[in-house]
């Protein structure tokens, strides 16, 4: 199933920062939910700002338009303030996308650990989030530094623990 | 030797024929005036009578609707004029356009985020058709522009444009003159206008062209293109097609109670 669209992303202006302080409120509303829509969609967790410029998201090319770096970094400003995004450098050229926050993954994560009855069980992080076992979870693929945060959120419920293992880290659930 | 017709003497039997024909014209008029007074009564009789009979199919069916009103029209009469009294009770027609001027509220306020306040005929009514659902009484474009008039009579800020062929609703108190209108007349055809458009096509200084412009944006009616070939663009989501029918999201649904 092909990404939903919303009706902003046909719609040529969308493209251009609004002068008016009322629709530019709009538009940004609009731009975040997309940004997030689009990266949960593509199951995307990082990206870097070049990739974001060049791919579809903020480039629609049927329309011939595309919202210029100084209105994305607003757009990424706006998602970093409502705490979806994280800057991985201090050059602010690569960032984390959260679509979800961690506790949401912890959460999620330990729904799948008890409907398969997984409790007392041992994982790799590896197997987590890229063993066959999760393929149709949404937590599958999700970034290490991510899934970390989710495993300590849910550590602290003492729901898991993370341990080291001889070539990683793992986590066990209870 | 006097000529024939001139003359004070002429004169003044001229102005007594004048008086006469004038008493038995208003004789005739007095006549005529009882005659068709009867007939009108007539009228209004058969017209109730006819009401009456085919009750249902006024409430049903949007065109019969259209050309009951006529009727009732040519004869002076508007069933919408009061809530009470004979029309809207005995056929309920009243109740029938006030909750369609709720639905209209309702859509209208779910959609002003989007559009500003400006929605095109079709589009509301496809969207009121949406939330009438199956079993609702079908209404008809003719049946929403009444209501909304309805609306605009109560002082509910509704206003009505003509565009193009069809009708732009505005439902927000927004302040739009001659030239506001005259310019959403101009954006219909493409969905955007240019200041350079209304240059030309309307004659104006620069100035002007970019008040109006500048006033449609503040009024969140217009939104700016500054990567168009030309021109900047100014679009107008009422217009934009590609908008239309679009489901009223969960979000503007909470927007529509006020």
């Amino acid at each position: 199933m092909s990404f939903a669209w919303p009706w902003q992303y046909s719609f040529p202006p969308f493209f251009t920062l609004q002068p008016n302080g009322d629709t530019r409120r709009k538009q940004l509303a609009a731009w975040c939910a997309l940004v997030l829509g689009y990266c949960r969609r593509q199951r995307l967790h990082a990206m870097t700002v070049r990739e974001a410029q060049d791919g579809p998201l903020f480039a629609n090319r049927r329309l011939q338009r595309k919202l210029p770096l100084e209105a994305v970094q607003v757009v990424l400003e706006e998602l970093r303030k409502q705490g979806n995004l994280e800057w991985l450098d201090k050059n602010k050229s690569s960032f984390l996308i959260m679509w979800k926050r961690p506790e949401e993954w912890g959460k999620l994560i330990y729904q799948w650990v008890l409907k398969n009855g997984l409790t007392n069980s041992v994982f790799t992080l590896y197997e987590l989030t890229s063993g066959d076992d999760t393929e149709n979870e949404e937590f599958h693929g999700l970034d290490e530094s991510m899934l970390l945060r989710a495993l300590q959120a849910l550590q602290q419920e003492h729901k898991a623990e993370i341990i080291t293992l001889d070539d990683g880290r793992g986590v066990k659930f209870f | 030797m006097h000529r024939r017709g001139v003359g004070a003497g002429a004169i003044a039997k001229k102005k007594l024929a004048e008086a006469k024909y004038k008493e038995r014209g208003t004789v005739l008029a007095e006549d005529q005036l009882a005659q068709m007074s009867k007939q009108l009564d007539m009228f209004k009789t058969n017209l109730e009578e006819f009401a009456s009979k085919h009750k249902q199919e006024i409430r049903k069916n949007p065109q019969f609707r259209v050309q009951f009103q006529d009727m009732c029209a040519t004869i002076g009469v508007d069933p919408l004029a009061s809530g009470k009294g004979f029309w809207s009770e005995m056929l309920g027609v009243g109740d029938f356009y006030y909750e369609l001027g709720v639905q209209i509220i309702e859509v209208c306020l779910a959609l002003k985020h989007r559009n500003g306040g400006l929605i095109t005929l079709e589009e509301l009514h496809q969207q009121v058709l949406k939330g009438r659902g199956k079993f609702a009484q079908d209404v008809s474009q003719d049946d929403l522009l009444r209501a909304i008039k309805k609306l605009k009579v109560l002082g509910n800020g509704f206003g009505i444009i003509p565009v193009g062929g069809t009708y732009l609703i505005q439902s927000v108190p927004a302040e739009l003159n001659m030239d506001h209108t005259v310019v959403l007349q101009l954006a219909e055809k493409k969905g955007y206008v240019t200041v350079s458009e209304i240059k030309s096509s309307l004659k104006w200084e620069t100035e002007r062209a970019k008040q109006v412009l500048e006033h449609l944006l503040k009024e969140g009616m217009a939104w700016l293109d500054t990567q168009a070939a030309g021109d900047p663009q100014y679009w107008l989501p009422a217009l934009f097609t590609e908008l239309y029918s679009q489901e009223i999201t969960p979000e503007e649904a909470k927007e529509a109670i006020p």
